[in-house]
């Protein structure tokens, strides 16, 4: 069970959560919602360890996450319309120097079948800057295959769908699958809610915050 | 074996990774030398042809030739990263973000002391220095250059997100580097008048050596700032 518990947020000066409380089931895909400006970002944000949290408590199976940063940062991937794409690296090579960053071993073989599990084998020399946004977001997405090989638990995805054609959604909806079965976590932020052929749990931020 | 690489490994790749994005295109790589000569060049078309002159300021014209031209190229350091989102993805995987800094400073140090080293055969004929100096002169711009690295990654760090850093970063870190600029001409000075220039070197490696335990842990933190706004 992963929930926070009277979390107050505050994204500069100003508080967008205040004493606020939230459930999120282990190995399901929770889906964020909300209107623009809600907070979805922020939330995300602030589970992934960017924005600090001023006060409550953040528990994943009874452990408080920022108490170790570094297991929690093993324990995440993080992906949000930036990418994190190097604009003068290729495709490959910023997977390559994303995993190597994150310290994992990964073979030519992994990171080969990364690519292809997006469908971007054909791209992969090609320059971040020559990329579409749909490319660069698939790249990004790559990585979500490399973590299946890491035992990586959360999974937290802002928008991720927003620039991918449908073939691409097919995809992303077979790599959370794949996570799915290997007992993952989803966080999602979404508007577009027909998209996913998965079951998922919904958080209205709308309704939860009043 | 284990599948998670150790911290000498992760230092490494960082350091692989800035050569990679810097040495694709040489405009990045060659800008800051070419920069420098055509300060140097000034300077001492300024001066005219009084050789006298020169030899008892080109020590100082070589260092304020080397901070001016290593000043604009700072404030890239970081923004590029910071834009495209790549420190947030350092700032949420398992490494620490003071080792991801360590290896960008060092990084840069090399990528600006390596076209400096090549071209300074040109500088020495410029400025007219003198055999006897050289090594000394090669000590302290490798001494010096790795502070004004570290001094740089906190400016940049600082200026994170700013709407002026390019006006703001030099403000803020060249009272930084004035010790650093101090005791790396006074190294070539002390040859020159032919006292042990050891001190000065000393004192140098020592700032070196401060900036380089406290440079990451600032210039993380200002980072964990500028990515939470």
């Amino acid at each position: 069970m992963f929930y926070l518990k009277d979390v107050t947020i505050k994204r500069g000066l100003k508080t967008v959560f205040y004493n606020w409380s939230a459930k999120i089931e282990n190995s399901k895909v929770t889906i964020i919602s909300g209107k623009n400006g809600v907070g979805k970002s922020t939330l995300l944000r602030a589970i992934a360890g960017m924005i600090p949290i001023e006060k409550g408590i953040v528990k994943n199976n009874n452990n408080e996450i920022f108490k170790d940063q570094i297991k929690w940062g093993q324990n995440l991937i993080y992906i949000d319309s930036k990418n994190g794409l190097s604009k003068d690296l290729t495709v490959l090579e910023n997977l390559k120097t994303w995993s190597e960053m994150r310290g994992w071993k990964t073979s030519n073989d992994d990171i080969q079948k990364a690519l292809d599990s997006v469908e971007m084998l054909n791209h992969k020399n090609l320059y971040i800057s020559q990329c579409s946004e749909g490319l660069k977001k698939r790249a990004a997405l790559s990585r979500l295959y490399l973590s299946l090989l890491f035992n990586v638990e959360f999974w937290l995805l802002d928008e991720p769908t927003n620039e991918l054609d449908q073939k691409s959604v097919i995809l992303f909806n077979k790599l959370i699958q794949r996570f799915l079965e290997n007992k993952g976590t989803v966080l999602l932020v979404c508007h577009e809610l027909k998209l996913f052929d998965f079951n998922y749990e919904l958080l209205n931020l709308d309704l939860l915050k009043k | 074996m284990s599948l998670q690489s150790s911290f000498i490994q992760i230092f490494i790749s960082h350091i692989k990774r800035e050569f990679l994005i810097n040495f694709r295109s040489l405009v990045d790589v060659t800008s800051i030398t070419s920069f420098m000569i055509l300060i140097v060049t000034l300077f001492v078309l300024g001066i005219g042809p009084f050789e006298e002159k020169l030899r008892l300021i080109s020590n100082g014209i070589f260092w304020i030739g080397l901070i001016l031209a290593i000043i604009p190229s700072l404030e890239k350091t970081l923004q590029r990263d910071y834009e495209n989102g790549w420190l947030d993805q350092a700032i949420t995987s398992p490494t620490p973000m003071e080792l991801v800094l360590l290896s960008k400073s060092l990084a840069y140090w090399l990528i600006v002391i390596i076209p400096l080293l090549i071209s300074l055969p040109l500088f020495i004929i410029l400025l007219n220095i003198n055999l006897k100096l050289i090594p000394w002169l090669l000590i302290s711009i490798l001494v010096g250059g790795l502070s004004i690295s570290l001094i740089g990654i906190i400016g940049s760090a600082l200026t994170l997100g700013a709407k002026r850093g390019n006006i703001l970063l030099p403000i803020l870190i060249i009272p930084l580097i004035i010790p650093i600029s101090i005791f790396g001409i006074g190294i070539s000075e002390a040859v020159r008048i032919n006292e042990t220039p050891l001190d000065n070197l000393f004192l140098l490696i020592g700032f070196t050596l401060i900036y380089m335990v406290i440079s990451p842990f600032i210039s993380a933190f200002l980072i964990r700032i500028a990515i939470s706004r």
